[in-house]
């Protein structure tokens, strides 16, 4: 079966899927992958094959539209609280934002901000952006229109996550080279909550409890914090040998994690991370590269196997299917509210 | 004689026919004598005939309607078929790739063409800097075509607003930017080093846009820069030369070149601007964007004799720094000590071991000269064969785990193999003293490779395992001796030449090198290398007490400072940007200094002067 047909095929299985039911009514959100697509000649800066790597949008999880230029390094994105078509990515060129959904595109940063690994607005200052630099933290007053740097304390500023207190207005924390660090003053300093020994590549804060954070490290395991992140603890069962890519909470149902990692596979925790259950079985090889929850249809995942085809789940993980892409890598999932007709 | 020839035949028809698919003259031609030219127009003449040679084989190779933008190139810089041209730039434009291996190939067609293409054409290119996304890349060559492009295209359509390009930036910012960031590099290239330094590829990846801001920027102080930085790195290139072969260490090479080693771009650049060598196939691919435009710059003279006209052999050091460190470093550009010994027989280049570079690292080597180099595998050296996530986390940003892999398909297949004969590793010390290098290894148990690979040439004219310890071989005019500090096996190369194997964790290597002239015989070579004081301790680290051919004592151990003749080695204190009988620069100056004989010539960025001297 070619590409195109098994890519047809299990598009038509989701979208059955869809249309069977499973939601009363349209989604909120649109389903977002920034993919690196490695096929022949692609994949590589300073080549292109005939693959468009960069932002693909679904709206109905099922097909997928490419949005924006073709871009082998965008590793993460967000929106405008205030304008869900605003849409911001961190990439290799900076930070990228488009007002149009993805139509035109502007690199908000200069020269010496290079390679964006995550981007995160303060919701009760929404012009405040906060983005993750691989030496540093930047921050901008007003959307991305202007920045500067705001990493005081940080040693070793390898920045590779981000996210910003939704309650508490200037409350940032970041996974950086050899810790997550947090600061209470709008990034102008910071302190370290919680020394690693390598990076920490994800922070969440629970959609159910805003004191609840969790991270998803390099060689300290999955870690969760329930004070707001001034304090963390390591969450049994998964250990710390493998770098964990994303933890992340179930937005539908309390005390639900899911994790992925290199040779994780993807686990699923229903106790808040005491005990996790292995999810992997279907799915072609447990290098997962990132996973997401479905906001809009309960009980359903995404995985991103390394250089696979994009799976989806609709009963948590126990079975799979493939959705589409073939050979991707996917650096990020993500949903983002679907504006206003 | 029936078999061959068809392909006699073929040759003649292919070397007389000037169309497509013919010859190169030079690359098949003899090698040049290598010899300077003192007449300044003879030299200049040579250098334009050259240039044309290239260009006039590139703009015949390939028909119009399959063209691609070098073939375009070539045309315009020869003010050929225009309308042909734009036809054919229009289609090609409809499926842009490369990121700024696109760019700077466009920029030159661009301005080649102003007054050439067509209207159509003319749109048609900038539309596609509205609709096409080049990435900004990762590394500093990257950037230097990035941003030396996006100042010539932003001065080409001044004005004009975001929505008119594809980063959504107006002209202005993108100006503003590229000029920030092209001054933030010179400045880092001229007070602590080039980070991307003596790349036997990538030297065209800097030279190009170079020469296109020298030659195109409306601003003069870029224009002056542009020029000075062309001298700068070619001055670096000629210094560290032998025959027009790039001699190690370089920060970035590949499998073919670091075999053989003229068969690499700078090559291109060798035979164009020294006339000493042949130009690689194709003229280096890439060198034909700097032919196009050639014919406007002028090697220096003082580097024309750098390259060619050595009073005698010579020891030169160099301060570089490496790229970008992201994780796993204090420091973002540590110091690079390179050193390099050059003669008229045989070079030999070092830096201090480590992990400087990602991937393509080579850290140490001799060598030799050869009548004709055209493949032939000249030098001789060893490595640690070392990769992991460890090295690439350091200087890229991405995700640790893919990372190894993920290299071996982006063009670097050896990386991830126990017989690479690339890269840099952790576990490896190198000290250069004269001619005479000494590399001690302590690997550790958790290394990729617990081995030291020593690469031993098809090319060289006989190599002997002596009872002493010493491996004694020779290349071209030169004797070598190499003794292994461990045992070591030997594994048969493909495409010619043998590995040794060394598979102990403390280990070493020790080149000694001599001129055949020096010594009346072979067996007196021997002699005299196995007479000379050697201490080797393996445990608990690798040390070394050497007294070399030339007399010096060196001590060297692992995690130590190397001495010699007692005087403890500061590389910190010691090594300046440039130091050397031809180049001469301080850490943190700005400001290089050339020098052969009587001729001097001073690039000064603090003034932004050249200033050309001549002893009386």
């Amino acid at each position: 079966m070619t590409w195109n047909a098994r890519s047809f095929f299990a598009g038509a299985l989701a979208l059955a899927a869809v249309l069977s039911g499973q939601a009363a009514e349209a989604p909120r959100h649109d389903l977002h992958l920034l993919v690196n697509l490695s096929g022949p000649g692609s994949g590589i800066i300073g080549r292109a094959g005939p693959a468009r790597s960069g932002l693909y949008r679904s709206a109905d999880r099922a097909t997928f539209e490419h949005v924006g230029p073709h871009h082998i390094r965008m590793f993460h994105l967000t929106h405008d609280p205030r304008d869900a078509r605003v849409v911001y990515v961190a990439a290799l060129d900076g930070l990228l934002r488009s007002p149009d959904r993805g139509r035109t595109w502007r690199i908000t940063t200069s020269w010496d901000m290079t390679e964006g690994k995550a981007v995160g607005f303060d919701p009760a200052q929404p012009a405040h952006l906060y983005l993750a630099l691989p030496d540093g933290i930047a921050f901008s007053p007003d959307g991305g229109g202007t920045w500067e740097r705001r990493q005081a304390g940080i040693t070793r500023a390898y920045t590779n996550a981000l996210v910003v207190d939704r309650t508490r207005p200037g409350r940032v924390l970041a996974g950086c080279e050899l810790g997550i660090h947090l600061s209470d003053d709008a990034a102008h300093t910071w302190r370290r909550v919680q020394p690693t020994a390598k990076v920490t590549y994800d922070l969440r804060q629970s959609p159910h409890d805003p004191r609840a954070f969790v991270a998803a490290t390099s060689a300290d395991g999955p870690l969760a914090s329930a004070d707001g992140g001034e304090t963390w603890r390591e969450l049994p069962g998964i250990g710390r040998e493998r770098t964990l890519h994303n933890l992340v909470y179930d937005p539908s149902t309390p005390g639900r994690l899911v994790l992925c990692g290199w040779g994780v596979g993807v686990q699923v925790s229903e106790d808040g991370g005491l005990t996790w259950a292995d999810r992997s079985a279907g799915l072609p090889r447990r290098e997962i590269w990132s996973v997401a929850v479905d906001p809009d249809f309960p009980g359903r995942l995404y995985a991103a196997p390394f250089q696979e085809d994009v799976y989806a789940s609709d009963d948590l993980g126990r079975t799979w299917r493939p959705l589409s892409f073939g050979k991707a890598t996917v650096f990020a999932l993500g949903f983002l509210p679907r504006p206003a007709q | 004689m029936k078999r061959a020839f068809p392909g006699l035949f073929l040759l003649a028809l292919l070397t007389a026919w000037p169309g497509r698919g013919s010859a190169q003259p030079a690359h098949t031609g003899p090698m040049p004598s290598g010899r300077p030219e003192p007449e300044a127009f003879l030299r200049r003449e040579a250098y334009l005939a050259r240039r044309d040679e290239a260009v006039r084989w590139r703009a015949a190779q390939t028909p119009l309607a399959s063209a691609g933008l070098a073939d375009l190139a070539a045309r315009l810089a020869l003010r050929q078929d225009a309308a042909g041209v734009s036809a054919r730039l229009i289609e090609v434009l409809r499926a842009p790739s490369g990121d700024m291996f696109w760019m700077f190939p466009v920029t030159c067609i661009a301005y080649l063409g102003r007054e050439q293409l067509t209207p159509e054409a003319q749109a048609a290119l900038r539309e596609a800097w509205r609709t096409y996304h080049p990435l900004r890349g990762d590394t500093e060559n990257h950037w230097v075509m990035y941003y030396s492009s996006m100042l010539l295209m932003a001065q080409l359509w001044p004005g004009e607003p975001g929505e008119r390009w594809f980063n959504g930036k107006s002209s202005t910012e993108i100006a503003a930017e590229a000029r920030a960031w092209l001054l933030h590099w010179m400045d880092l290239a001229t007070t602590i080093g080039q980070g991307e330094y003596d790349c036997t590829h990538y030297i065209g990846e800097y030279l190009i846009p170079m020469l296109y801001l020298s030659v195109w920027a409306h601003d003069p102080e870029m224009r002056q820069r542009g020029r000075m930085m062309i001298d700068y790195i070619l001055a670096d290139f000629a210094v560290d030369s032998l025959q027009g072969m790039y001699v190690g260490a370089h920060a970035r090479t590949d499998d073919k070149t670091v075999l053989e080693r003229w068969n690499g771009l700078s090559s291109f650049f060798a035979w164009l601007c020294f006339g000493n060598t042949v130009p690689p196939v194709g003229y280096g691919g890439w060198g034909m964007f700097f032919a196009v435009v050639a014919q406007h710059y002028e090697v220096p003279e003082v580097i024309h004799r750098i390259a060619t006209d050595r009073a005698g052999p010579y020891l030169h050091r160099e301060r570089k720094r490496t790229r970008h460190r992201w994780r796993n470093s204090d420091v973002r550009n540590a110091p690079v000590y390179k050193t390099t010994w050059v003669g008229p027989d045989y070079a030999v280049g070092s830096d201090q071991g480590g992990l400087l570079q990602p991937i393509q690292q080579h850290s140490w080597g001799l060598t030799w000269a050869v009548p004709d180099p055209r493949g032939v595998h000249n030098t001789i050296f060893a490595n640690q064969p070392f990769f992991g996530a460890q090295e690439l986390m350091m200087y890229f940003t991405e995700m640790p785990d893919w990372m190894p892999a993920s290299v071996t398909f982006q063009g670097k297949p050896t990386y991830t193999s126990e017989a690479k004969l690339l890269g840099g590793s952790p576990y490896e010390q190198i000290f250069q003293q004269d001619d005479t290098v000494i590399a001690l290894h302590r690997i550790a148990a958790d290394a990729p490779f617990i081995q030291v690979n020593g690469f031993f040439s098809k090319d060289l004219a006989r190599a002997e395992e002596d009872p002493s310890g010493w491996i004694f071989a020779q290349g071209g005019r030169t004797y070598v001796a190499f003794r292994p500090l461990a045992p070591y096996e030997w594994v048969p190369i493909e495409g010619g030449g043998r590995r040794l194997r060394s598979p102990h964790a403390r280990n070493g290597v020790i080149l000694q090198p001599a001129s055949a002239a020096d010594f009346p015989s072979w067996d007196a070579f021997k002699a005299a290398v196995r007479a000379l004081p050697l201490e080797v301790r393996l445990e608990p680290v690798p040390r070394v007490a050497f007294t070399t051919l030339r007399g010096r004592r060196v001590e060297c151990a692992h995690g130590e400072a190397p001495r010699v003749d007692g005087r403890v080695i500061d590389h910190a204190a010691e090594w300046r940007l440039f130091a050397g009988p031809y180049l001469n620069a301080e850490v943190g100056s700005r400001r290089l200094e050339l020098t052969h004989g009587r001729l001097s010539r001073v690039l000064d960025f603090n003034t932004l002067t050249i200033t050309d001297a001549v002893r009386p």
